[in-house]
């Protein structure tokens, strides 16, 4: 009994610090990619910088209890178009923010000397972006 | 001119919001002078008329603003402490309404929630932390796990106290004094777009500047 105790609690400290640096990890990452900062910036709505965060943390944790215990939500369709829309646009911007921080853009523009036509370009990523993502939906890959 | 030789102490901030179309130095510069006359007399000045209506930018190089302040006040001394380019934003008086503006906030608070809802939820998937977990169970107590053990509900503890710990607030109350991390990199970003701004307006030489010939001969774009 003792021992079962022991092994329960060196899974709790695994736990929590499992918890505690994939927390640390992937929302340093999603603050350093600017996306909701960028949004808030859009937006004019830099005063609510602080509801944002807080909906920021509560997505985290609400989304991850859902996700590790399973727990069904009982949604029509309708909830889940708005919620995958809602995702969608929060995952194209952090897709956009991460190639943003990373220079793509720059280095590419600058080697082919593309200035004019960076609409266009800007355009057919996201039009690319989409496609693919439907391509690989239908496929089922 | 009795303000002869007195140092007149300027200071701008990068970025300046005004309403009005006919912009004084007082409305986009804060001062001091030694001499007291001279400071309303400064404020006074015309800098920039703003001709059409709507919502516009205008940069202006520091070298105009003292170029207008010793050509009006000749004699005085001018020393900037300020920012060297100031953006002057014009804004319509009209405030949009606050219905649209709690549009917006509800829109980007969903987008929020659910895009982190998201994250968190495909970065399981992509480490497959079910998995993972059942071999943690399996190795610590011998026995496949069930899905539902000690583990995962620490993990999910675990992770609240994170996200908390590093947005460093809970709502409204917040665990230190420090800025939280969204407010920082508001600033950052902030920062970054009037450096753009003041660059770009050089580099096509419609900056409002003594003498508009672009200097930086190294331009490419």
């Amino acid at each position: 009994m003792k021992l079962m105790w022991t092994t329960q609690m060196l899974l709790a400290v695994i736990g929590i610090s499992a918890g505690i640096a994939v927390a640390g990890g992937l929302f340093a990452f999603l603050v350093e990619l600017g996306v909701v900062a960028d949004f808030a910036d859009r937006t004019h709505t830099g005063d609510r910088i602080l509801l944002y965060e807080s909906c920021a943390a509560f997505g985290g944790i609400i989304g991850n209890i859902i996700y590790v215990f399973q727990i069904s939500i009982p949604a029509g369709p309708w909830i889940l178009g708005i919620c995958g829309i809602l995702a969608g646009i929060f995952a194209g911007c952090w897709a956009m923010a991460l190639a943003e921080i990373l220079n793509v853009f720059p280095v590419f523009l600058r080697r082919a000397g593309l200035i004019k036509y960076l609409t266009v370009f800007i355009l057919s990523i996201a039009l690319g972006k989409g496609l693919g993502a439907c391509l690989f939906f239908f496929r089922g890959w | 001119m009795s303000s002869d030789g007195t140092t007149l102490y300027i200071r701008g901030n990068r970025a300046v919001e005004v309403t009005k179309s006919e912009v004084t130095l007082g409305d986009i510069l804060s001062m001091e002078c030694a001499d007291r006359r001279v400071i309303p007399r400064v404020k006074a000045l015309p800098v920039l008329k703003i001709r059409t209506p709507g919502r516009q930018r205008y940069v202006i190089s520091i070298l105009e603003i003292i170029a207008c302040i010793h050509k009006n006040c000749p004699g005085i001394e001018v020393q900037n402490l300020g920012a060297a380019d100031i953006i002057v934003t014009c804004e319509n008086q009209k405030t949009p309404s606050k219905l649209w503006h709690i549009a917006k906030t509800v829109f980007v608070a969903a987008v929020t929630f659910f895009g982190a809802a998201f994250t968190i939820m495909a970065f399981n998937n992509d480490v497959d932390v079910t998995r993972l977990f059942g071999q943690i169970h399996e190795l610590a107590t011998g026995r496949a796990g069930s899905g539902f053990t000690v583990l995962e509900i620490s993990y999910s503890a675990g992770l609240t106290v994170g996200i908390l710990l590093f947005f460093n607030h809970f709502g409204k109350k917040r665990f230190t004094a420090d800025p939280t991390p969204m407010e920082i990199q508001m600033r950052l970003y902030e920062n970054d777009i009037q450096t753009t701004l003041a660059e770009n307006a050089s580099r096509r030489g419609d900056e409002i500047d003594v003498d508009n010939t672009d200097a930086s001969g190294s331009d490419r774009d």
